[in-house]
């Protein structure tokens, strides 16, 4: 998957508009990057890439790009 | 003095012994010496601690869980009293009857049986399809909902006997991400009170408990899928463990609750109050 695919994911699973986020984009700096977040990341990284995804592994995430990294 | 003597005599050895064993559930009506007691999710957390407790009350205890290998460590835990280990899928629903059926008559008829298997998956609404619902309803509900009701056949239990399904204070007071374990529990919680009147006839109880945050594998698993604490700070009994929770499936398994039934009792810590 591109990682503009990747990203077009990510806007989807927070609700942001198309484009919003980029690779540099910080983690922090998201509207709705909370708990609920994280657990639909796990959710998501499970059923779209068949990885899972721990809560300690999200706090070591700082920008979209760790993310899509993660995704592979 | 002589001639109580010699009554005692007069009992026989099975006499004496049944003789023995109501005096003592007299003096300790949570005494279990005898009893027959089903646990599901055996080889964990509460039910581990559940096993462990009613084998130390005297219980007979039938342990069951998926994890063949766990059932064997726990059996070993219990030494050498008279336990058996099932190792069951319980989300394979139409084996429970023929299950249920083999312990009996394998061990006698049942006289309680605690659910402690079950799953606690956090997802939050926008991702919670119907499969989740209906995988979470599967352990927690169904397979409960199934037990009580091949349990609860005469050919299958005394009367008396006593029915337990581990809840949760969820079932009452739902976190974010919890709706398919929320409706799980809550469904628990309806379903007891139609068993327990359709049951009462026999003395047969069904209860359910509700547990605050237990320290188990699943608060593990909890905080490890990024689970926020700070929704349990109205504990402020501090955390549970699975011995407390043990001690109040006991209670609920044994003579001492008799007058329990349909009834979810609230053990919380004090989150609900």
């Amino acid at each position: 998957m591109e990682t503009s695919d990747k990203i077009r994911l990510l806007e989807e699973m927070l609700e942001l508009k198309n484009g919003t986020l980029n690779e540099s984009t910080a983690l922090k700096s998201i509207p709705g990057w909370d708990s609920m977040a994280a657990l639909s990341l796990i959710a998501l990284c499970d059923e779209k890439f068949h990885k899972k995804l721990s809560g300690d592994k999200i706090l070591s995430f700082i920008t979209v790009k760790d993310i899509t990294d993660f995704m592979g | 003095m002589r001639f109580r003597c010699r009554s005692v005599v007069g009992f026989g050895r099975d006499r004496m012994v049944a003789y023995n064993i109501k005096r003592d559930q007299m003096l300790n009506p949570m005494d279990m010496t005898g009893k027959l007691i089903i646990v599901t999710g055996a080889s964990d957390g509460i039910g581990r601690a559940a096993a462990l407790h009613l084998a130390m009350l005297g219980a007979k205890t039938v342990l069951i869980s998926r994890d063949v290998n766990k059932l064997k460590l726990i059996s070993e835990a219990l030494g050498k009293n008279p336990h058996k280990i099932y190792p069951y899928d319980l989300t394979d629903l139409e084996g429970i009857e023929d299950l249920i059926r083999t312990i009996s008559e394998e061990n006698g008829k049942i006289d309680g049986m605690v659910h402690c298997a079950g799953v606690s998956p956090m997802m939050p609404l926008k991702s919670t399809k119907y499969d989740l619902f209906h995988n979470t309803m599967l352990i927690n509900f169904y397979a409960f909902a199934e037990l009580v009701r091949c349990a609860g056949k005469a050919a299958n239990c005394n009367d008396g006997a006593s029915f337990l399904a581990v809840s949760s204070v969820s079932s009452v007071k739902g976190n974010k991400a919890q709706s398919a374990y929320a409706a799980s529990k809550a469904a628990v919680s309806g379903v007891i009170k139609p068993m327990a009147k359709e049951l009462s006839s026999r003395g047969i109880r069904v209860n359910s408990v509700l547990f605050g945050i237990i320290k188990t594998g699943m608060y593990e698993k909890f905080l490890e899928q990024g689970g926020d604490m700070s929704l349990w700070n109205g504990q402020y009994l501090g955390l549970g463990s699975p011995e407390d929770a043990a001690n109040v499936i006991s209670f609920l398994l044994s003579d001492a609750s008799k007058l329990i039934t349909g009834t979810d009792l609230i053990a919380d810590g004090g989150y609900l109050s």
